[in-house]
């Protein structure tokens, strides 16, 4: 849920309780108000009645109006002074309906001693219209303050927030590969302002490290090849020697094929970090088409050899601008997995066109999920021989040129897509 | 022939210095860029090999020199950096080949062969071992004057073999040789079984003689016993 849409929320509800409690405590207020009055004027009538009837011992006349009713009535026996205010409901036969009213029961004695009793009733129906008539008002009122109130503050809000959505979704675009920096829209608002600090600061820091990072595999790899070539020309100079014995014949073994996976494994790594580096920045237009054919033409011996039946089906140069260089890496690479992990009278099919190009070889099923096989030293294969560098350097050189490529696998069958134009 | 070893490691160009005089080659160290320079202005050499990072400046000053200077003789630039643009940068400037860190040195061996035959063409576009000539410029292989049909790959794997005669080869300088090093293929060792015994048969029935020899653990030896 988006803040602003839960902060609404909260405001409205929150709010709509507080309404609740006001409007209740408004209404009794009120209707105290109203009851205080409607008693008092009772009070006052009875007051008068009373005294009238304590020095006269008369019952004074009145006239009575729809909705006050004042009954007096003289008893022969002393009562008690008693007076008592309540609500109360009487049956209107005209209307054939309850009503209120409010009345007064006062008793008292005359100075012959003679009791009396004082009923006074009064509607208070009008009175109780007028109470919801406020109450339904007030609420009215409250109800549109809380809506514009909501309203402005959606509004200001969303206006508010706007270049934090704004770096966010900036951050969310940026490369690290890239040397362009990450622009953040100005704000005078202080926690923004510090949001924006902080993703400067740990972009730029990102990057820092990230090019140290790069810097170091590409001196590293750089670095070894000179120990590495050392290393190769001794044993060559020792494997020249006449009077070796097995036991030497097999260690200088062993170093001679360790040599060459080391050196094989760096040449991957510096590939890829040249690519990284955009050594191969030179763009042309290059033909797929031709650079299969080339390909195949290397592994023609090794095909027939295999008994591996190759059939191309281009039916476009397939032109794509990229770098010559890469574009034959990649390529070779794809095919040389074709023709590796292809099984006896096994088969490949090229299919080229404008659009993509799709590799199909025979083989053994994969153990493995096809999306692993990009990924850098995962080795499809027990094969110690292997890098596993192959298909990451083919994944990065299609990355870098926008080219999609996607690997399927059902049973014996591989196929490798690669999507240059939609 | 006569060679300068232009290369700042001292390991490395004792190295090169050993094989290469074990091949009947006349050698000489340059440890720097200067005494490189100072080396090549004063004598004549076949062939320069070369490496680009050196102590006090660029390999490439070398080239630069020599051509100003118009002095003759090829230049062969071995790099641990195997960037495109040093490389391009050398062969513009009169570089004739470029061998990337860690080399066998079989391929180092070829390489310099293939750049002595190019620059002195008078009289060495023929190799010629017993009853075997290689005319290097049609790619030709004739036996006993009979012209011998190999496959690019075999005719690559003879001269190969050939230019480093009397010498053990192993098979991942073979593959290297063969496939180029972007390549990796896992069971190229069969492949270079089978290219290998292809070519022996097919000199074997044009009468010559079996020159290669398998050498256990290694790969192989072209000899002739």
């Amino acid at each position: 849920m988006k803040l602003l849409t839960k902060s609404t929320f909260y405001f409205f509800l929150l709010s709509i309780m507080a309404i609740i409690v006001i409007g209740a405590l408004l209404y009794l207020t009120i209707k105290r108000v109203i009851y205080k009055q409607v008693d008092n004027s009772l009070i006052t009538e009875k007051t008068i009645i009373q005294d009238q009837i304590e020095q006269t011992a008369l019952i004074p006349n009145f006239e009575a109006s729809i909705g006050h009713q004042i009954e007096v009535r003289l008893l022969n026996y002393p009562l008690s002074n008693i007076q008592i205010i309540k609500d109360t409901v009487i049956f209107d036969p005209q209307q054939n309906s309850f009503a209120p009213f409010r009345y007064i029961f006062s008793s008292g004695n005359t100075v012959e001693k003679d009791g009396y009793i004082i009923t006074i009733l009064q509607s208070i129906s009008e009175k109780n219209e007028l109470l919801r008539f406020i109450e339904l008002y007030l609420l009215f009122l409250f109800f549109s303050l809380l809506l514009i109130s909501i309203l402005i503050n959606y509004l200001i809000s969303k206006r508010l927030w706007r270049p934090f959505y704004t770096s966010v979704k900036n951050a969310e675009c940026f490369e690290i590969q890239s040397d362009k920096p990450l622009h953040l829209p100005y704000t005078d608002i202080d926690e923004f302002k510090q949001l924006n600090k902080v993703f400067n600061n740990m972009t730029s820091k990102m990057r820092i490290d990230y090019l140290n990072l790069k810097e170091f595999n590409e001196n590293a790899a750089h670095e070894i090849q000179t120990p590495l070539a050392i290393i190769r020309s001794k044993a060559d100079l020792l494997m020249q020697q006449n009077n070796l014995n097995k036991n030497s014949i097999s260690l200088l073994k062993s170093i001679n094929e360790a040599t060459a996976r080391l050196s094989k494994l760096n040449q991957g790594l510096l590939l890829i970090s040249k690519i990284d580096n955009q050594i191969f920045h030179e763009k042309k237009m290059v033909s797929l088409r031709k650079i299969v054919e080339n390909n195949l033409e290397n592994y023609k011996e090794i095909m027939l050899l295999k008994k591996i039946k190759v059939e191309i089906d281009a039916k476009d140069e397939a032109l794509v601008e990229m770098n010559d260089v890469l574009a034959d890496v990649l390529i070779s690479n794809l095919l040389s997995n074709a023709v590796r992990f292809n099984v006896d009278s096994g088969f490949i099919k090229c299919q080229i066109n404008y659009r993509f190009m799709i590799f199909t070889n025979s083989g053994l099923p994969l153990t493995t999920k096809p999306v692993d096989l990009f990924r850098r030293f995962h080795k499809g294969t027990d094969n110690p021989q292997s890098v596993g560098l192959g298909l990451s350097i083919v994944k990065k050189i299609a990355d870098s040129y926008g080219i999609l490529i996607t690997y399927t696998n059902i049973n014996t069958i591989h196929e490798v897509k690669l999507q240059y134009r939609n | 022939m006569k060679l300068l070893i232009v290369e700042d490691d001292k390991s490395l160009s004792r190295s090169i210095n050993d094989y290469l005089k074990m091949e009947g080659h006349i050698c000489e160290v340059a440890l720097n860029l200067h005494e490189a320079i100072y080396k090549a202005a004063d004598n004549k050499y076949d062939c320069i090999i070369l490496d680009i990072g050196l102590p006090d400046g660029t390999g490439l000053d070398v080239i630069r020199q020599m051509k100003a200077n118009k002095l003759s003789g090829g230049i062969l630039i071995i790099s641990a950096k195997s960037s495109l643009d040093d490389k391009l940068t050398g062969l513009n400037i009169g570089a004739d080949d470029y061998l990337t860190k860690p080399f066998h040195f079989a391929e180092l061996s070829a390489r310099i062969n293939s750049i002595c035959r190019r620059n002195n063409f008078m009289g060495m576009n023929e190799i010629i071992f017993n009853e075997i000539r290689i005319r290097t410029e049609d790619n030709q292989v004739y036996i006993n004057d009979k012209l011998l049909n190999l496959t690019k790959k075999e005719y690559d794997l003879l001269l190969f073999f050939v230019v480093n005669r009397n010498r053990i080869i192993t098979k991942e300088s073979l593959v290297e040789h063969l496939w180029g090093d972007n390549v990796i293929l896992t069971d190229s060792f069969d492949f270079v079984y089978t290219h290998v015994k292809n070519l022996r048969k097919k000199i074997v029935a044009s009468k010559g003689r079996n020159y290669i020899k398998c050498i256990y653990g290694f790969g192989y030896k072209f000899i002739d016993s």
